[in-house]
């Protein structure tokens, strides 16, 4: 397929092999290395950027799985994500239970919580299952924002993140603990896609019934898809809520949301790439844009009052109708048309 | 009793302004099956320029209206070019995503034109409350449903007896036995998204000029959508009756469930409809059930 000229498969392992060549696995090792000595040359300013495109990658691979692979559009995964974030948050701070067992009962929860509003998608799919999804996002954070528990108008403060004895303190050592657990993400996903539950998934996206007609169970793909899709979601709220330290309910909005799927759109829907290029490509963006662009443009033109805040929301709106228009497949597709390109120069045929 | 008869006719009301705007919903849906998720937003925008028209610029009734209209029909017509015509026959799921994002891009316009976020249109009803028995409610709302009644009747004629309203009935029907007599399927949709941005817009302006302009507006026009799945995606009939039923589980729930429950619960009640029609009846009360080939 996309292997050099020359290079031949012997047994069975080397064909499911992810790294193939001796050049993939320089090149993985030479980025792994890249990834996980950056905290010596990055500042602190930019490794919290990294912290917050680590931990989204999280959420966005999750959600990824759910609507790339599997085909069931969600549009509350902010809501899920808050799920996560406030379960760890009330475990730690009120319960004052070790960061670990909130980071694991924050995926349950979720997860749960994602089962129970996934459970119509069994019988509505498309435009239905996006309001239903919708309306779990606003449950959700109604929920949050009055129950005694959580309290979502006010601030609730969160611990640091520790595990045995080690806490999470700098944006350094945060940044392994988020950039451990999304590579860890990451690489199952990756290779769930390849198994026979993400053969499901896919099967189960492309045409449902014609699915289940070849024996794959519907209720328990869709759901599973809805369990892990949520379970990563809580996994991201939480270590968003220790990454933060402090946080209300106001931060898991539905433009949040939709900003999620924008990201698995533009990255590319259906790749594990995708996520990747589209989290960083829009975080990025983000801070690119309110760190750097707006205040060096309001420094130099005077500018009408409402454009520090409406300018983003225009921009990431614009990206999406774009990319839908222009490359649905993605940021992914081009790489990988970049990639043959590349390799069959200068006989691209 | 009192407080009864004041919720039943503010419920009514506000009912039947959010049958309006699913009615823009089913417009668009019936003509061309793309789910139009930007509502709440274009509902949010209408309003607003709504308030640039007869504030701002201080323009009198009579020409702030029909300005409002254009713009309306302006923005359905350039989000259908630009747009939904470039994604004709893409799968379901670019379909709602882009409108999604259109959503995000007006709401961005908004926030960018008028920062301040919540300001009020000025009364455009005489405020003098009837009393009706014993109860005392205001004139505004019973002016709402007149209008509201009016508008269903004017889509109602024509889509009876206009050509074009004719015409978009039969691209829901069959839309390749409609290209094939010569209707140009373009221009119904562009046509439909411009009557959806109006009835929106005219939704918007009922709620805003009582409610004022605040960004609940965009949640105004997601609750629509409870109307919608209750009623059925494609039926007017269903939309119109669901909405004062929506309506009046809002302000019944609201009016006597806060006390036992948490405060604002009036907010939640259509998503949880939602979610019950969803379970027990995903095609809403006078939808069509579809039945799939593979």
């Amino acid at each position: 397929m996309s292997l050099p000229s020359g290079i031949r498969n012997y047994t069975y392992a080397q064909d499911m092999a992810i790294l193939r060549t001796k050049t993939h696995w320089a090149l993985f090792i030479g980025f792994l290395v890249l990834l996980f000595t950056s905290p010596i040359y990055l500042s602190n300013y930019w490794l919290s950027v990294a912290n917050l495109i680590g931990i989204t990658l999280i959420a966005a691979t999750g959600l990824n799985l759910l609507v790339g692979y599997c085909g069931q559009l969600s549009i509350g995964h902010a809501g899920f994500i808050a799920v996560g974030a406030y379960t760890s948050a009330v475990l730690t701070n009120r319960f004052e239970l070790p960061f670990l067992v909130g980071l694991i009962c924050a995926g349950l929860m979720a997860g749960i919580i994602g089962l129970i509003f996934g459970l119509p998608s069994v019988r509505v799919k498309g435009f239905y299952l996006a309001i239903t999804t919708i309306a779990a996002q606003f449950i959700i954070i109604w929920v949050i924002n009055h129950w005694s528990v959580t309290h979502g108008f006010t601030n609730i403060s969160v611990p640091l993140a520790t595990i045995g004895g080690i806490a999470f303190r700098s944006d350094a050592s945060q940044f392994y603990l988020i950039m451990g657990i999304a590579a860890l993400c990451t690489f199952f996903a990756k290779n769930l896609a390849r198994t026979r539950v993400g053969r499901a998934f896919i099967a189960v996206r492309d045409n449902d019934l014609a699915a289940e007609v070849m024996g794959i169970n519907l209720l328990y793909y869709k759901l599973l898809a809805f369990f892990i899709g949520c379970f990563m979601a809580g996994i991201a709220g939480s270590l968003l809520a220790h990454h933060w330290g402090t946080m209300n309910a106001e931060f898991f909005s539905l433009k949040e949301s939709i900003l999620y799927i924008g990201m698995i759109i533009i990255g590319g829907l259906g790749t594990i790439l995708g996520p990747i290029l589209g989290v960083v490509f829009i975080r990025l963006l983000d801070r690119v844009l309110t760190g750097e662009i707006v205040p060096w443009l309001e420094g130099n033109i005077a500018l009408p009052a409402g454009f520090a805040s409406g300018v983003t929301p225009m921009l990431f709106g614009l990206v999406i109708v774009l990319f839908l228009i222009l490359e649905p497949r993605g940021i992914a597709h081009r790489w990988a048309l970049f990639k043959s390109a590349y390799r069959l120069w200068p006989f691209s045929y | 009793m009192t407080e009864l008869l004041q919720y039943i006719i503010t419920g009514v009301a506000v009912g039947m302004v959010y049958a309006l705007i699913a009615l823009g919903f089913a417009l668009i849906w019936k003509s061309s099956s793309v789910a139009n998720l930007a509502l709440g937003q274009i509902v949010l925008i209408s309003s607003w320029f709504t308030y640039a028209m007869l504030v701002q610029a201080q323009f009198p009734l009579w020409l702030a209206f029909p300005l409002v209209i254009l713009f309306a029909l302006g923005l359905g017509w350039t989000i259908e070019r630009l747009a939904l015509r470039p994604l004709i026959a893409q799968p379901i799921l670019a379909l709602i995503t882009v409108t999604l994002g259109i959503g995000y891009f007006i709401e961005g316009v908004a926030t960018f034109i008028w920062p301040w976020s919540v300001d009020a249109l000025p009364r455009l009803f005489p405020r003098d409350v009837i009393h009706i028995g014993t109860a005392v409610v205001s004139q505004e709302y019973v002016w709402v449903v007149g209008i509201c009644l009016l508008v269903f009747v004017l889509l109602t004629l024509f889509f009876r007896y206009h050509k074009m309203g004719i015409a978009m009935r039969a691209t829901a029907d069959d839309q390749m036995a409609v290209q094939a007599c010569g209707i140009p399927v373009t221009a119904v949709f562009s046509r439909s998204w411009m009557f959806a941005c109006v009835v929106a817009a005219i939704g918007g302006i009922l709620i805003a000029s009582i409610g004022g302009i605040t960004h609940g507006l965009v949640e105004t026009g997601l609750k629509a959508f409870s109307v919608v799945i209750l009623g059925g995606l494609d039926s007017f009939l269903g939309a119109i009756i669901a909405g004062p039923i929506i309506g009046l589980c809002e302000s019944l729930g609201g009016g006597y469930l806060t006390p036992y429950l948490w405060a604002g619960v009036k907010d939640i009640i259509p998503f949880i409809i939602i979610i019950i029609v969803m379970i027990i009846k995903p095609y809403g009360l006078f939808g069509e059930v579809r039945i799939e080939r593979i």
